[in-house]
């Protein structure tokens, strides 16, 4: 039977290869929306580890002034601390969770090297951000004075740096400024929900000596902005010319957020259009190929094949003509995982391949099926008359 | 003839008409998203407001530092001390605004706070970029030589902080902490003009803007127009003079540096260098290009199929106009005709849907101030795209059409 099917297909060869040019690379536009669907889709389960809600993060910039900076900045951050609004506050740098800043470094241990970001933070960190500590502890006061820097990592860096092996205690780095993982931490996406897991490295700044540049401070819920307005006139009394920023991380995410979500649904749309505009050429065209098969369906009829025989054999026509369309573009796909082109895992190359392989062949169905039951109705009679 | 053409290709349109749906359907929501593109990046990149003066300036947008061995960069706006010293007197410019990029200031009302892109600009800023002026004046030297705190707000800002669209000339805004007296409104700018995009505009002069600071790099940005559109080389050619004769190594910020490059550069290029780093204009057209193409590409090979298909309903024509002697370039030409033509209804349908949309999107303050236009040039590539899309899925079609052997198509007719 499919011996027989590829002899009429091959026998139309011209006409044929227009469809399977249009099913060719309807596959490959599937295969990329769904690359890019389940992409984010599965960044978007992974947790960000920390909570935005409530959160703001205030830069502090102090513009040309340069005088006693490391007084004022800790002068600032005891004057938040003070208010009975603010829950916590903790310094940082400016690369503030969501922020458009970044800071990243090179990290090593016995020969495995990682880029991570890195994070200068003060005690209160994980208290303002709700930060979950899995292994270990993160820093104390004894810290400032210990010989090894420590350092907290995330999951993820511990994992790319160590394997399986437990992290606390491990000395990375060499030369005058080793430090020492004292603590494990979950995830941490300070880049959004939509990024994949990166990894990230706290270091601890010395209050009295580290120029902190951003201040992070949890409210209570329900805090209004008359509040707001009445903390960013007292510190603006006492830091004369700077600049200070205010933010608050519920609104940096969803911008973050957006960097992903809209060139996304931008594409979806376009795709779902074309694939509208695919189905519907498909429709016609099958309508008017079947149209012009009629005596060959009446011969058919009258030499006794059932109704669900032709049916099913113009199904099985389109679907082997997708089968070739989407062996052609299967060999394109497989390129993205094979040569790396995006940084995507394989999974979800595999996921969106099997996904729009079904949805492919979905559309086809769909688009033959009239068709195809048109035809079964044609008469032997009428058709051969006709002839 | 070409009347003759389009009148059969008209009745073909009405004869059947859920394929001429089909086929209207692909050709008009193709032609709507790429024109709904095409005036997209037109207003990222072309002449709009208040930077109606583009095509004819150069912006200085960074400075790009480097040790010696460069393996350490840093690249930042610049000073507006080295800005006002150099750019400022460029003998082949004809005006010079400075402005700063991205800072941020807080203002607040009735409970509410206002986030505010503030700029801080020196009064010739105002004259290379032509902004609307709802009420009252931009700064101007006098109010640099006082130092007066001064500010220019935008409409959005008037609205949010004053209420209501009343007078604000005169009045006082707290802003960060610090009181301005309003001296002008102006209509606002998009986000996507980050040069000229602001809700306060203050004279340079203001305590925040840091303009005191010495060296390189800064936060400042420069346009400078010139005469004409040719004029922007030699502007180009005398900044890059500039920065060539400063001397190097030399010690700026706390790093010791080794070369230094920053350029005027007409927008596009200024927009790109911060994407790409070299060539960005030609890999801009190419990734536009390519991009056209992808979305071509499917409804092409479906018209073109589609066509193709129905071929049958008018071998009957063409085998009677073949035997009576009309050469197959004439039933080539009549079928690519009758193709462009229907690309061209597909087209009016589709400038009809890009106006509803560009004007959903203006609308949805996706992107807030912007004003969306379907314009000269987008409307030129636009009717260029539809003959086109016309030309390539006709043309194959047609080919195959006027090839048919007389004999063959009249039996089947």
């Amino acid at each position: 039977m499919t011996k027989h099917l590829l002899k009429l297909i091959w026998n139309k060869k011209r006409r044929h290869g227009l469809v399977i040019a249009e099913i060719l690379v309807s596959f490959l536009v599937l295969f990329g929306l769904f690359s890019l669907v389940l992409y984010n889709g599965q960044n978007y389960r992974q947790p960000l580890g920390f909570r935005y809600q409530n959160t703001w993060a205030l830069n502090l910039n102090s513009g040309s002034d340069t005088a006693a900076l490391i007084g004022k900045v800790n002068q600032i951050v005891g004057k938040i601390r003070s208010y009975p609004e603010v829950m916590a506050a903790s310094l940082t740098e400016s690369n503030t969770p969501f922020s458009m800043n970044t800071s990243n470094r090179t990290m090593e241990y016995e020969g495995v090297e990682i880029v991570s970001d890195v994070f200068f933070t003060d005690f209160d960190y994980p208290k303002v951000l709700d930060i979950n500590i899995l292994q270990g502890r993160w820093f104390q006061k004894s810290d400032l004075t210990s010989t090894y820097r420590p350092v907290v990592l995330n999951q993820e860096a511990a994992l790319r740096l160590f394997g399986a092996e437990n992290p606390l205690g491990k000395v990375l780095g060499s030369g005058e400024n080793p430090n020492r993982v004292v603590g494990v931490i979950g995830n941490f996406k300070s880049r959004g929900e939509y990024t994949p897991l990166e990894p990230a490295a706290f270091e601890l700044g010395n209050p009295q000596e580290h120029r902190f540049s951003a201040c992070l401070i949890q409210v209570k819920p329900g805090v209004t902005a008359e509040f707001e307005a009445r903390m960013m006139k007292d510190l603006g009394a006492m830091a004369k010319g700077w600049n200070l920023e205010l933010s608050y991380l519920a609104n940096q995410r969803k911008s973050k957020n957006q960097i992903a979500t809209v060139p996304a649904l931008i594409f979806a749309v376009i795709c779902g259009f074309l694939l509208l505009n695919v189905a519907l050429g498909l429709f016609g065209v099958l309508n008017l190929n079947i149209n012009k098969r009629r005596d060959e369906i009446g011969l058919r009829r009258a030499l006794g094949a059932s109704a669900t025989g032709i049916t099913r054999q113009f199904v099985a026509e389109m679907w082997l003509l997708t089968a070739i369309g989407v062996a052609i573009g299967l060999i394109f796909a497989v390129q993205f995982p094979i040569l790396h082109i995006f940084d995507l895992p394989t999974s979800v190359y595999t996921a969106a391949l099997f996904l729009a392989l079904a949805s492919i062949y979905a559309l086809v169905t769909v688009c033959a099926l009239y068709p195809s039951s048109q035809a079964a109705k044609i008469q032997p009679a009428t058709a051969l008359h006709e002839e | 003839m070409l009347k003759n053409y389009i009148k059969i290709a008209w009745k073909v349109l009405l004869r059947r008409p859920f394929y001429t749906f089909i086929t209207l359907f692909g050709i008009t929501f193709t032609l709507t998203i790429l024109m709904v593109i095409a005036s997209f990046v037109d207003h990222l990149i072309g002449n709009h407001y208040p930077e109606v003066y583009r095509d004819r300036s150069v912006y200085i947008s960074r400075v790009k530092q480097q040790d010696s061995l460069r393996q350490s960069t840093r690249i930042s706006p610049l000073t507006f001390q080295f800005l006002n010293q150099y750019a400022a007197s460029l003998k082949s410019a004809d005006k010079v605004g400075i402005v700063n990029m991205f800072n941020q200031a807080n203002a607040y009302s009735n409970g509410q706070r206002i986030k505010l892109g503030v700029k801080y600009a020196n009064p010739e800023f105002w004259e290379v970029a032509r902004f609307d002026f709802l009420e009252g004046k931009p700064f101007n030297e006098a109010h640099i030589r006082n130092r007066d705190n001064v500010v220019v707000i935008s409409d959005k800002l008037r609205g949010q902080y004053f209420g209501g669209n009343g007078p604000a000339t005169g009045k006082t805004i707290e802003i960060d902490n610090e009181r301005f007296r309003v001296i002008g409104v102006v209509k606002g700018v998009p986000s996507t003009r980050p040069m000229t995009s602001g809700d306060a505009y203050f004279p340079y002069t203001v305590s925040k803007s840091n303009y005191e600071k010495q060296g390189y790099i800064g936060s400042f940005v420069v346009l400078a127009t010139a005469k004409t559109r040719a004029g922007r080389k030699a502007i180009e050619e005398e900044y890059a003079e500039i920065i060539r004769r400063i001397p190097k190594p030399l010690e700026d910020d706390g790093m010791r540096v080794y070369h230094m490059e920053s350029e005027a550069l007409p927008y596009l290029e200024s927009w790109l260098s911060n994407f790409v780093e070299e060539d960005g204009v030609p890999k801009f057209y190419s990734a536009l290009f390519l991009l056209a193409l992808v979305i071509l590409l499917l409804p092409t090979i479906n018209l073109v199929n589609l066509n193709i298909s129905r071929i049958v309903e008018r071998s009957s024509e063409i085998s009677i106009r073949k035997a009576f002697g009309a050469p197959s370039s004439t039933i080539l030409w009549q079928f690519v005709v009758e193709n462009m033509f229907i690309a061209l209804v597909g087209g009016v349908i589709a400038l009809a849907f890009t106006l509803v949309v560009l004007t959903m999107i203006n609308q949805s303050g996706w992107i807030p101030n912007a004003v969306l236009v379907i314009n000269f040039p987008v409307f030129l590539v636009s009717i260029l795209l539809c003959l086109l899309f016309g030309f390539i899925s006709g043309v194959y079609p047609a080919w195959r059409m006027s090839r048919m052997p007389v004999a063959d198509a009249l039996r089947a007719g």
